[in-house]
């Protein structure tokens, strides 16, 4: 996995000149696997252990059992389900409505189109979960608390900046000549749309399609705060599971599953995410 | 991102003479949407908490919430460990951050690659899962506790559950947003200053402070901005790490709000954590909109 993230997040280069052994470099290596990997592993090994106890550096004894315990909790398929669901529904409704604005904003000119593109950045400029107080106590007068539909509006505001700012991005870099040449040709402007520019754009699209997807499967405190209690997505049950402590291997379970939709999104990001320009995005 | 932005700003073919608001058509839901669920809200928070009835059922303008969340011991300690997690994050993200940031940007080959994929690793860690991993490692009994106590030494004392727990939480999660910002700003360091000062005998430290230092200020001013907005008011972490009392805003808000049951006092608690963060976010978004419009 390591040898994919060089490549999208390369550091600007600069010449070597002599190549000593990279001391500082080995050290920050050590001390960040230490830090980010260490943990990670613990976690992983619990998800495949049944008896590991106190003083023994490793588990007494390894199997699967507890991911026969944990899958066969309803709990756990109605929480998967429904996060699917959710992710689902808002994903599709945000592509439904971010898309076209996003084109809109990346080849139509109209009056407030700048003042109206940066108005986005408005829900990054204050402190989120105050935001969310905020939205719940609207959602609170119209009894939206505990919905589904409320939970959905929530996440999907949520995904606004990401789904116009990137596919905007997207639609620009369409090489505007091979449009005009379409167009030269004869050909009309779905014929264009369709045949020249999806097909340019049509990638990074997809990976902003499914970073949102994700990002709304792990979208945690919205759903926490305007869902419950009828709404128990992933998430949210696994805060219960670690607040209530219980069984060990069920939150180790849970959290292997859980990180296989980011490993997607982690493959994936090497095309949206390119280093310098992300950083950008967010003001560097 | 942002080269494609700079297109627009000069589209090949001139249309000026095709402003139509048709556009305006397109980009209505998403806009009605976030003015509904962004700007109204807070509009209306604060319209909540200043202008309501007194007493009498007279409506009118009162600060009495906030009197009540100034003069409240339990609720200023919150506030106050709030602001104390928040400085040690920011402190501890620059002592971390910073050093990564200049070593990936001065150095080449495998190892600056696999450090840098290691400092971008957290941005596909759920929080949710980081919190798991946290306690299975720091808590009682937990990973370093069995590591001591295998070569004999005492356990540590352990940082779930106190204040220590969210920041170790919160600056682990904010790592790759910070070293991909400073790293971005370093980029606007030339090598041949650095060069020049080497030449005339200036030593690391030297070369730190008086030519990498001014030229990346803004960027550390944005990373701390983007990090302060995101701890200032974090939920998840703080509410599964840190102690029950006194807790982080983000915790005491959504308990005024669903266990306590009181929205007034933890809209009052949503503005004030607003007041504490504009500045931070009047930043960010000043910074975001220029590079984007550059």
């Amino acid at each position: 996995m390591e040898r994919f993230i060089p490549a999208i997040f390369g550091p600007p280069k600069v010449e070597p000149n002599r190549a000593p052994i990279d001391w500082i470099g080995i050290a920050f290596a050590a001390l960040l696997s230490a830090c980010i990997i260490f943990p990670l592993l613990v976690v992983g090994t619990w998800a495949f252990t049944e008896v590991w106890r106190y003083p023994n550096v490793i588990p007494q004894q390894f199997g699967l059992r507890f991911w026969g315990q944990t899958l066969s909790r309803p709990d756990v398929w109605g929480a998967l389900m429904l996060s699917l669901q959710l992710s689902t529904v808002v994903t599709l409704l945000s592509a439904a409505i971010c898309l076209p604005a996003a084109y809109a904003f990346a080849r139509l000119n109209f009056p407030g189109r700048n003042i109206l593109f940066f108005s986005f950045l408005a829900g990054h400029a204050f402190p989120k979960f105050g935001l969310l107080i905020a939205i719940a106590a609207i959602f609170l007068q119209l009894n939206l608390i505990g919905t589904f539909w409320g939970v959905v509006l929530i996440q999907l505001v949520g995904t606004l900046l990401f789904m116009i700012w990137i596919p905007v991005a997207a639609f620009q870099s369409v090489d505007r000549r091979m449009e005009e040449a379409a167009r030269d040709v004869g050909a009309g402007p779905l014929r264009v749309f369709w045949s020249i520019t999806l097909p340019q754009a049509g990638p990074t699209i997809a990976a902003a399609v499914l970073l949102s997807f994700v990002g709304t499967f792990y979208e945690t405190e919205g759903a926490w705060l305007i869902g419950a209690p009828g709404i128990r997505t992933m998430p949210v049950l696994m805060i219960s599971f670690i607040n209530n402590q219980m069984v060990i291997q069920f939150g180790a379970v849970l959290s292997v599953m859980l990180w296989v939709p980011s490993f997607i999104a982690l493959m994936f990001a090497r095309r949206v995410i390119g280093g310098g320009a992300f950083a950008r995005g967010f003001g560097g | 991102m942002t080269d494609a932005v700079e297109g627009a700003a000069r589209p090949l073919i001139d249309n000026t003479d095709s402003k139509r608001p048709h556009g305006l058509l397109l980009v209505a839901i998403p806009v009605l949407l976030m003015t509904w669920l962004i700007i109204w809200p807070i509009i209306s928070a604060i319209g909540r908490t200043i202008w309501r009835p007194d007493a009498e059922g007279n409506v009118g303008f009162s600060l009495s919430s906030y009197v009540f969340f100034f003069s409240d011991q339990y609720s200023l300690n919150n506030l106050w460990i709030t602001l104390w997690t928040t400085l040690m994050c920011a402190i501890l993200l620059l002592v971390i951050c910073l050093p990564i940031a200049i070593y990936l940007r001065f150095s080449s080959g495998r190892i600056p690659a696999y450090v840098q994929a290691l400092a971008i690793f957290p941005m596909f860690v759920p929080s949710i899962i980081l919190a798991y991993a946290f306690i299975r490692v720091l808590g009682p009994n937990g990973m370093v506790d069995i590591l001591l106590n295998a070569v004999g030494l005492p356990k540590i004392r352990t940082p779930y559950l106190t204040p220590w727990g969210p920041v170790i939480g919160l600056v682990w999660d904010n790592i790759p947003l910070t070293v991909l910002i400073l790293l971005s700003g370093l980029g606007n360091v030339a090598n041949h200053a650095i060069e020049a000062a080497r030449d005339v005998g200036a030593n690391r430290l030297q070369v730190f402070w008086h030519i990498i230092l001014p030229r990346i200020s803004n960027s550390v001013l944005v990373a701390i901005s983007f990090a302060v907005l995101g701890i200032f008011s974090s939920f998840t972490l703080p509410y599964l790490l840190g102690p029950a009392a006194p807790e982080m805003m983000g915790p005491f808000m959504n308990r005024t709000f669903r266990e306590v049951n009181d929205p007034l006092n933890a809209i009052t608690q949503a503005v004030i954590t607003f007041g504490f963060c504009i500045a931070f976010g009047l930043f960010y978004v000043r910074s975001v909109a220029r590079n984007q419009g550059k």
